[in-house]
């Protein structure tokens, strides 16, 4: 008994088992990513579910308490079981609206039939068209519920008027119990109704619950900051993510509590920038977008993309706030950088190469130094916009450098002003040419430099070069920035090559030049001699013709014993020899002037002067020439013997070119510095002066004007070349009978040269 | 021209020079009549009328002009070429008497219409054949143009 109880139940379990699992089979809706479509899914199951379980008890159930309307509720068991069915099929085959109406249509049907067999308006199934317009509003949307509660209204009141009018079927009565048992009914649909109403809001409320921290989830764990600004034009924060303290060091707390923080962290160089794009962005309500800089808390320089639109109320479409979002780019950031510096590497590299190839060129076009340095330095400073370039030579002794070439102003006038530098470590250049190596000045960092050149205020940094051809040193090249730091290492590399470049330019120059000069010189040497040989040929060849001549006539003399003119004739042969004697002494003289040179001395001129007054005071008393020393004289710097000479031959020449003049008068003085700074010395006589025609050529060698008074022709050509050699310049004022002035220049010892700056580095 | 005076124009600055050639003209009678000239200015000034010149109505046109070429003033090549670009005189012969043997003044000499170029020779004997054989040359066995053509 109790193994069969057992089985029964074991079996009843198996049965209910799979009813259950039929059931819930049947339960089952295809699930949609829309939740109010699963929500009316479920609701439409459930409730034809429960109407076909309601239908089955009823047929059950009302045999035994109201057996009258047992046919009835057969026959409407038989129609909603079947349309329950298919409502259930259409939500299946996700025809949800469909189904929502076959639904209210069907309890609407229920409501309405049995209302009209069930008495009326009385009726307890009357109460059912709160169910339907309860499934209405469940089931659809919130048109359609008015039209279900218009159609439910008009309804009833169609019952209450047919049944006033008595043309209702006559009601069937049923028992009290079974009207509480249908009431009941009612109540606990109403209750079930509610109950899914309930849970399905609770379901959407956790949905919705969910779907806010999924979002908020979401944006905190995004790998950038997103922030919400209000739409003041200050753009005030109002929510920042909690990634900003990884990306700025800050809290979040900072940028709420000082809603304008953000616009104090920004770098000093991007602040107004980015100030004015957020005023324009708040104004036009554009998006914004932008690319800044952005302190952080330690300090480093964070480079953020800020993009933030202006989010509006949806319907209304008033602004709401800015949400916005921060991206650390500072990594793309230094990699362009890094792009950048190697661009502009190979720029600076490209532009070495092009004035390296320039430079070249004018090396080998320009062949006059000093062309050619003037030429470099302007081509190195434009090409690179240095501030000044300079060339230093050194002078022969090693001990100054001279400044050659300089750029602008500034660097021809410390050209002119004979700008030099001390070559030993005092000085960047002096430094460079004794160690023979580059050197960098910058004034930034630990070895910050003062520049103090005042004709070079603007100086930054300075880069010397030294000028180094065939392992010689020969000077240096200074160039200088007015950036700071504007030389590296690899800058001194590269023009470095160059600066090697403008060493050979100028030592082959200088060998081209020393070429040219050379061959003028020994063309002028070749002419020389050649008229030399000429008027020797010429001027010795003459006295000797004489004796040759006369010496044949003696012989006739002696023959026919004409004394007279043996002795006449002898005259003229000792004559002869004499001045060929004289020319022989003074030819000797000449080209003493050239090869001897005796060293030059400080002497006063004065002295000189006085002293060979002296020396010709008998000849010029013997001529009644008077001689005045009208100038006080300052101490030059020369062969004294040689000068000496000059004023012996000038003041004799002079004498002897009195004419018939009364009151011979020489004068010996000096006139104004010329443009060289050098003295202008004179000696004026008052005699028959000179044609403009002969002032040159009376310099000539064996040039004379006179041929009745004597001399050899190569006095002045001698006083020329004295002056020459002493660096000096003579030449002739003078007008036929006016006199004639002979000036020339001497050179004056050089005053001690004191270095042109105190500073230490300026070149 | 028989019997009529030659005239023969001596320009040299050099007074030994000129002696020794209107000496050794006059020994062998070929100069009746040497007119010595110290430089090239006097010179010109005599051929032209012009200067001390001016009035001088007995400065016959010259036969023959002796002329050195270093002179003071003007030069002897300025000299020639004075000469032989004027109308009148371009026809009078000029020998060049010089000590200069440089090509340069040869060339120069020639180019500018010298007739003659003639070096002094060092030595007596030599200066006076050169001499005998310019005065019979140039004075007998030339036949100059008419003076007056």
């Amino acid at each position: 008994m109790l193994t069969s109880h057992l089985l029964s139940w074991s079996i009843n379990r198996c049965i209910l088992k799979s009813l259950v699992g039929s059931m819930s089979k049947l339960l089952n809706f295809p699930d949609s990513r829309d939740e109010e479509q699963n929500t009316l899914a479920r609701t439409l199951i459930y409730t034809s579910a429960g109407l076909i379980l309601f239908s089955v008890i009823f047929i059950a159930a009302v045999p035994f308490f109201a057996p009258v309307l047992t046919g009835r509720a057969v026959r409407l068991a038989g129609v909603v079981i079947p349309v329950c069915g298919l409502i259930i099929f259409l939500v299946k085959r996700k025809k949800l609206w469909s189904a929502g109406l076959t639904l209210t249509t069907l309890l609407w049907l229920v409501v309405t039939l049995s209302s009209i067999t069930a008495g009326g308006v009385s009726a307890p199934m009357f109460m059912g068209y709160v169910i339907v317009i309860l499934v209405g509003s469940l089931i659809s949307n919130h048109s359609t519920n008015i039209i279900t509660t218009i159609i439910c209204i008009t309804t009833g009141i169609l019952i209450a008027i047919a049944e006033t009018q008595g043309l209702l079927p006559e009601p069937i009565v049923v028992l009290p119990a079974a009207r509480i048992g249908i009431y009941i009914f009612f109540f606990l649909l109403v209750m079930a109704f509610q109950r899914v109403n309930t849970i399905n809001m609770m379901e959407l409320i956790k949905q919705s619950k969910n779907n806010a921290s999924r979002y908020q989830s979401l944006l905190e764990n995004f790998p950038a900051t997103t922030y919400i600004n209000n739409t003041n034009v200050n753009a005030e924060t109002e929510y920042v993510s909690p990634q900003v303290k990884k990306l700025l060091g800050y809290p979040r707390s900072a940028f709420t509590d000082d809603p304008l923080f953000w616009t104090k962290i920004l770098h000093p160089d991007d602040t107004q920038q980015v100030l004015a794009e957020s005023q324009r962005t708040s104004e036009t309500e554009e998006a914004f977008e932008m690319e800044y800089r952005i302190v952080a808390k330690d300090k480093r320089v964070i480079w953020v993309k800020d993009e933030a639109a202006l989010v509006r109320d949806k319907e209304t479409g008033k602004p709401l706030y800015w949400l916005g979002v921060w991206t650390d780019i500072t990594s793309r950031k230094k990699s362009e950088e890094g792009q950048s510096d190697l661009v502009n590497g190979m720029t600076r590299r490209t532009i070495q190469l092009q004035t390296a190839a320039e430079v070249s060129r004018a090396a080998t076009s320009i062949l006059d130094i000093n062309e050619l340095l003037p030429n470099i330095v302007e081509l190195i400073r434009n090409h690179f916009e240095y501030y000044y370039v300079g060339i230093f030579l050194i002078d022969e002794q090693n001990e100054w450098a001279y400044l050659r070439a300089a750029t602008g102003e500034m660097g021809t006038e410390m050209i002119n002003a004979g700008h030099r530098l001390k070559v030993e470590d005092s000085s960047m250049i002096g430094w460079c040419i004794t160690h023979k190596g580059a050197r960098i000045a910058l004034d930034v960092g630990e070895d910050a430099v003062r520049f103090a050149n005042p004709l070079l205020p603007l100086t930054r940094s300075e880069m010397a070069l030294p000028l180094i051809t065939h392992g010689k040193i020969i000077g240096a090249m200074t160039i200088q920035s007015d950036k700071s730091a504007a030389f590296s290492r690899v800058d001194i590399t590269a023009l470095q090559t160059m600066s090697d470049l403008v060493a050979n330019a100028i030592e082959n120059a200088r060998l081209f030049t020393d070429k040219v000069n050379l061959n003028k010189e020994l063309e002028a040497q070749n002419e020389e001699l050649e008229r030399f040989t000429y008027t020797v040929s010429h001027d010795l060849r003459s006295p000797l013709v004489t004796i040759r001549g006369f010496l044949g006539y003696l012989r006739q003399d002696a023959e026919s014993g004409d004394l007279r003119r043996f002795d006449k004739d002898l005259g003229r042969i000792s004559n002869a020899v004499d001045k060929m004697q004289r020319l022989l002494n003074e030819l000797l003289e000449l080209s003493r002037v050239g090869r001897i040179t005796n060293p030059p001395e400080k002497v006063s001129f004065g002295e000189i002067v006085q002293e060979t007054a002296d020396l010709l005071s008998g000849q010029l008393e013997a001529g009644n020439v008077r001689l005045n020393i009208i100038s006080e004289f300052p101490i030059v710097h020369v062969d004294k013997l040689r000068i000496s000479e000059v004023i012996q031959n000038l003041i004799s020449n002079a004498a002897k070119f009195m004419g018939d003049q009364a009151n011979p008068t020489i004068d010996v003085g000096m006139k104004d510095l010329d443009t060289d700074g050098k003295p202008i010395f004179f000696v004026r006589d008052n005699g028959i002066g000179i044609h403009p025609d002969f002032h040159e050529r009376i310099f000539g060698l064996f040039n004379r004007l006179d041929p009745e008074i004597e001399g050899t022709g190569i006095g002045l050509t001698l006083v020329k070349r004295i002056i020459e050699i002493h660096e000096g310049r003579i030449w002739l004022e003078s007008e036929p009978g006016e006199g004639s002035t002979f000036l020339f220049t001497l050179p004056v010892p050089m005053p001690e040269q004191t270095q042109q700056s105190e500073s230490k580095k300026n070149g | 021209m028989v019997g009529e005076p030659i005239q023969v124009m001596l320009v040299e600055d050099n007074v030994d020079h000129a002696e020794l050639v209107i000496r050794t003209l006059e020994e062998h009678r070929i100069a009746n009549k040497v007119r010595h000239f110290l430089d090239g200015q006097s010179a010109l000034d005599y051929l032209f009328h012009r200067g001390e010149y001016l009035d001088d109505a007995n400065n016959l046109r010259p036969h023959v002009i002796l002329l050195d070429l270093r002179l003071p003033r003007v030069d002897g090549i300025d000299v020639l070429k004075a000469i032989k670009e004027s109308d009148e005189l371009k026809a009078i012969p000029v020998v060049v008497l010089t000590t200069s043997e440089a090509e340069k003044d040869v060339a120069r000499a020639y180019y500018n219409h010298a007739n003659s170029y003639l070096v002094k020779p060092v030595g007596f004997e030599e200066f006076k054949k050169l001499m005998d054989d310019l005065g019979f040359y140039w004075l007998s066995w030339n036949t100059n143009p008419h003076s007056k053509e």
